[in-house]
């Protein structure tokens, strides 16, 4: 389903999609070129909760992701070639190099902080709403994490906390832990966590909770709308899960490309290899949103296709200025960890 | 000048702060901890209600909450109570308020005061008579403020509470009965500015906390005994004021160091090193640790009235430094 | 359970178990307030009940985990009396040497393992006992005490979700009285019985008059049966109330709350007295014989404690580490 938007807005949701997936495409060849080290998560696969779920949100919103962050800041507006540089360690990067893909910031957008610790952003995104409450300036804070982030003592305590002080804040659980093909995510079970559903932990804390298709772009900014104007209206906490199936290049230890994104794809997947086949043929959120673009005529394969090649073009570009861009000199290692 | 009690120094500097800044709130809140002194706590309630919040028991939690409402301009000052519960909230304290400044490249800026009491209480055993502060200097990234007097502790509150980075606030039960001067019109005192409680030419007495307090004693008594003993306290471990110690050592020669963390890794062990790096050849004799023994803090009265740096283990370290 | 003809022994012995914990709480108060013991002390008077009617079914080899609260547990699990006074008044002699104290007693001998002054503290070390006596398969269990307080921590959280998942021998109990040291439950979280927690992570959970000696018992009974067939973890939710503040204050008026007629309607120990009575098999005699034996064990205690040497300065550092 397509969200309810003009036409324009729905290619832009379309053009922030494909820089997403373009640009975490980028980074796997970098990495395993040796252009710059350490673990870094793909949001691929996702793409159609963060874009319109962001887009719902006001230019002074708090938010507060993980590891698995580049996506976030894309969907928001991040320049591509601050993100290139930082992940590279860069002193052009939005942290000037200091904080890598796990720490990635842009306090103009609203991201004060990544964290790398499962939960670890979840208690300070109690913070920031409470912050808002209590100034008064009807900001609201989201926080994005993953199904993981809930067998943490963190959660359960921040759910008490937000349910307690009634705070203006929008917990965003992406699951992509679900296995297997098809767009309908089935029920599944965790391993390591005993609660199922999910939206169980929240709504033991009578926080309201739903479970969501992250796959399916309308379904995600039909939900995330209401649930943020709840907020604003001053009703407390809101908890959505949006269930995605899991990237097959995110399967393993380090991110692979299994094979490289084209509009084309979406209405042909035999060049992928078959293993992967599957998941590119009806569990990729930006291919089914493809398909619905030009199923409901909003816009031509050509046109899209034509979205996809500024794309490509912009993301070649960060990469050169992030490849180009010098690393910090070695006094800053020692400055900057006192305001 | 007037003569005030610690606990009514530090009541009147939290009414101060909290009158000038709104942004200033209290998370959780035995900042007079169990002693029958709450009820000054109570007056703040009344005049400030909406900015304090008792949340349940969940130090990581509201750690964290404290520090993200930090990074959205709040100035909390958040209230461990015993300081041994803050490693419930490590991760948020050391993992996320330590480093956000400085990962995100200097843009967020983390404006925190996490306030406890530290150390030997009199009964506490081993996990209420923690004194986190030394492992708490192995982080880089937040100041520790340690203050020993009524007007030391009014002045830095106000300096943690105006700072931009997270600040631990370390405090003491068995100084909230103390009296101290302290001015009409005080100012905050400044990080990094160690202070002399007491002139004296012949031993440099380096000491925090309560332990000062302690130290005044035992150099008070040390006087009778032809020792005149000079008591530097540092107010603040980070950042560090050594210039002040290394010239008291300049005229002394001699150090000694007391304080209530354990001795190994504890904050002597590092006072003394940098002593010995930067002072080395200034010392007559070597320089001597006085520290809570390396043992988990037994609860039985005699022994930990045992393991403590005391007054008269004190008194022996200074004799062997004159010897 | 309910006290009939063929269980008044049983059901006397119980009573017996519920006045020795009363006789030696309070005696251990009246010690406080002479200033004989020191620190911080937290007593249960008023949940007699949940210690005997649980623990009572347990194996010694079994494991118990306590709170800061956790006298009465010990002494239901089967701790010395005299070794244990001996412990919270910190002599040599004590459990521990005098080194632990009252929130960290720890009677191995008999199955008790610790106590602990961090809210929900033992929570997780309960779940590895569980652990290892799965893995041992002797049929063993433990069980852990906590208040309604501990429901807010992190830990209590992740622990019943391993313990789920796991599917390990573990009795979670909740001695819910209502408030959390200082303030009231529903000051720290919109939720009125901490059960519905055990029940969000599939554990089957269930809420009893934590005051009804019967109650507690039938409820552990089941889950005892379930734990050892192996069947998972269990949680009891035990209503009651502490009729002391959360710790020993100014303890000189509580030696009177006995007597005060509103306590006895709620007071644990005279409910099971009444239903004793109530069947014709247990006289107002008895009764008073049974709390004198409890006090004078407790006096006992009380004398071998104050009797006792405090450790010396030399065992400062002994046993802070295990010698191979």
């Amino acid at each position: 389903m397509l969200p309810t938007l003009p036409r324009d807005h729905l290619l832009e949701l379309c053009r922030r999609m494909f820089v997403i997936r373009h640009f975490e495409e980028s980074l796997v060849p970098l990495h395993d070129k040796g252009v710059f080290a350490g673990h870094y998560h793909l949001y691929v696969g996702q793409e159609a909760t963060g874009v319109p779920a962001l887009a719902c949100l006001r230019a002074d919103d708090y938010l507060f992701t993980t590891h698995r962050n580049h996506g976030h800041l894309l969907a928001r507006g991040a320049e591509p070639k601050r993100l290139f540089a930082e992940i590279l360690g860069r002193v052009d990067g939005l942290n000037k190099g200091k904080g890598g893909s796990f720490h990635s910031v842009a306090p103009s957008l609203g991201f004060l902080h990544s964290s790398g610790v499962v939960a670890g952003i979840i208690p300070l995104s109690t913070g920031t709403a409470y912050a808002a409450k209590a100034q008064k300036n009807g900001r609201i804070t989201v926080c994005l994490f993953g199904d993981g982030s809930l067998e943490e003592g963190a959660a359960p305590e921040a759910f008490n906390l937000a349910s307690l002080l009634k705070l203006p804040l929008l917990f965003l659980c992406e699951n992509n832990g679900k296995y297997g093909p098809g767009r309908a995510v089935a029920a599944a079970q965790s391993s390591s966590m005993a609660a199922y559903p999910l939206t169980d932990l929240p709504k033991a804390y009578k926080i309201p909770a739903q479970q969501i298709d992250g796959i399916d772009a309308g379904v995600v900014h039909a939900t995330i709308s209401e649930a943020v104007a709840k907020i604003r209206r001053g009703e407390g906490p809101q908890f959505v899960e949006a269930q995605t199936v899991r990237y097959p290049g995110s399967e393993t230890n380090w991110p692979t490309v299994p094979a490289p994104t084209d509009t084309a794809l979406a209405w042909d997947v035999g060049s992928v290899p078959e293993k992967a086949r599957e998941w590119y043929r009806s569990a990729d959120p930006l291919l089914v949103y493809v398909r619905e673009l030009v199923e409901a005529s909003q816009a031509t394969r050509g046109e899209i296709a034509a979205i996809e090649l500024q794309v490509r073009t912009e993301i070649a570009a960060a990469v050169e200025f992030a490849v180009n861009s010098p690393f910090p000199k070695l006094e800053e290692a020692e400055r900057g960890f006192f305001a | 000048m007037r003569d005030l009690a610690y606990f009514e120094a530090k009541f009147e500097a939290l009414d101060e702060i909290m009158t000038a800044d709104e942004r200033v709130h209290l998370i959780n809140g035995t900042f007079l901890s169990l002693s029958p002194h709450r009820h000054v706590y109570q007056n703040l309630q009344k005049k400030f209600r909406e900015r304090m919040i008792a949340p349940p028991i969940s130090e990581l939690g509201f750690c964290g909450l404290a520090t993200g409402a930090a990074m959205a301009g709040l100035r909390p000052i958040v209230d461990l109570s015993t300081g041994s519960f803050i490693y419930e909230a490590w991760p948020q304290v050391a993992n996320e308020a330590a480093n956000a400044f400085s990962m995100s490249g200097g843009q967020t800026r983390v404006p925190v005061v996490f306030h406890l009491f530290h150390g030997l209480r009199g009964g506490g055993a081993a996990q209420h008579s923690g004194s986190p502060q030394a492992m708490l200097w192995n982080v880089p990234g937040l100041e520790i403020v340690i203050p020993s007097s009524p007007r030391d502790v009014k002045g830095l509150l106000k300096t943690a509470v105006a700072s931009d980075n997270p600040t631990i606030f370390v405090d003491h039960t068995r100084l909230l009965d103390i009296r101290g001067e302290v001015p009409e019109n005080d100012k905050p005192i400044p990080f990094g500015v160690a202070d002399i409680k007491r002139a004296g030419g012949d031993v440099t007495l380096i000491a925090t906390s309560y332990t000062v307090q302690v130290c005044l004693g035992a150099a008070a008594k040390l006087a009778n005994e032809g020792i005149d003993v000079e008591v530097v306290d540092p107010r603040t471990l980070v950042p560090f004021d050594l210039a002040t110690i290394l010239s008291s050592v300049e005229k002394t020669h001699r150090v000694v160091i007391a304080d209530e963390t354990h001795q190994s890794c504890g904050v002597a062990a590092e006072i003394a090193a940098r002593i010995a790096e930067t002072g080395f050849d200034k010392l007559k004799t070597r320089i001597r640790r006085v520290s809570t023994l390396d043992v988990p803090v037994p609860y039985s009265p005699p022994l930990e009235a045992h393991i403590g740096p005391t007054e008269s283990r004190i008194m022996d370290a200074v004799r062997a430094a004159v010897a | 359970m309910a006290a009939n003809k063929d269980n008044f022994k049983e059901v006397i012995e119980l009573l017996r178990r519920m006045w020795l914990i009363r006789a030696f709480e309070e005696k251990v108060s009246s010690l406080y307030a002479e200033r004989q013991i020191v620190g911080l002390l937290h007593l249960g008077i008023g949940q007699e009940a949940v210690a005997v009617g649980a623990l009572s079914l347990l194996r010694n080899d079994d494991y118990v985990y306590g709170g800061h609260r956790s006298h009465g547990h010990a002494i239901a699990k089967g701790a010395d009396m005299n070794k244990l006074m001996a412990e919270i008044a910190g002599r040599a002699t004590g459990y521990c040497g005098g080194k632990g104290g009252s929130m960290h007693i720890v009677a191995k001998e008999c199955g008790f393992m610790t106590a602990t002054g961090v809210v929900g503290g033992t929570i997780p070390l309960a779940l590895g006992a569980a652990f290892a006596s799965k893995e041992r398969k002797k049929g063993q269990l433990a069980v852990v005490f906590f208040g309604d307080g501990a429901g807010q921590a992190g830990p209590f959280h992740e622990s019943l979700n391993i313990a789920s998942l796991w599917r390990l021998p573990v009795v979670f109990i909740c001695e819910n009285n209502g408030y959390a040291e200082f303030t009231p439950l529903s000051a720290h979280t919109k939720i009125e019985r901490l059960a519905q927690h055990a029940k969000t992570y599939g554990i089957p959970a269930s809420t009893v008059d934590g005051n009804d000696l019967f109650a507690v018992r039938d409820a552990m009974t089941k889950a005892v049966a379930s734990c050892r067939a192996g069947k998972g973890p269990v949680f009891i939710e035990c209503l009651t109330h502490r009729m002391r503040g959360h710790y020993e204050g100014d303890p000189a008026k509580y030696r009177e709350l006995s007597q005060l007629a509103e306590w006895k309607k709620k007071d644990p120990i005279a409910r099971v007295a009444r239903a004793l009575k109530s069947k014709k098999a247990f006289t107002d005699a008895q009764l008073e014989a049974i709390e004198m034996e409890a006090r004078a064990l407790a006096d006992k205690a009380t004398e071998f404690s104050l009797a006792s040497p405090w450790p010396s300065e030399f065992d400062v550092d002994s046993q802070v580490y295990a010698v191979t």
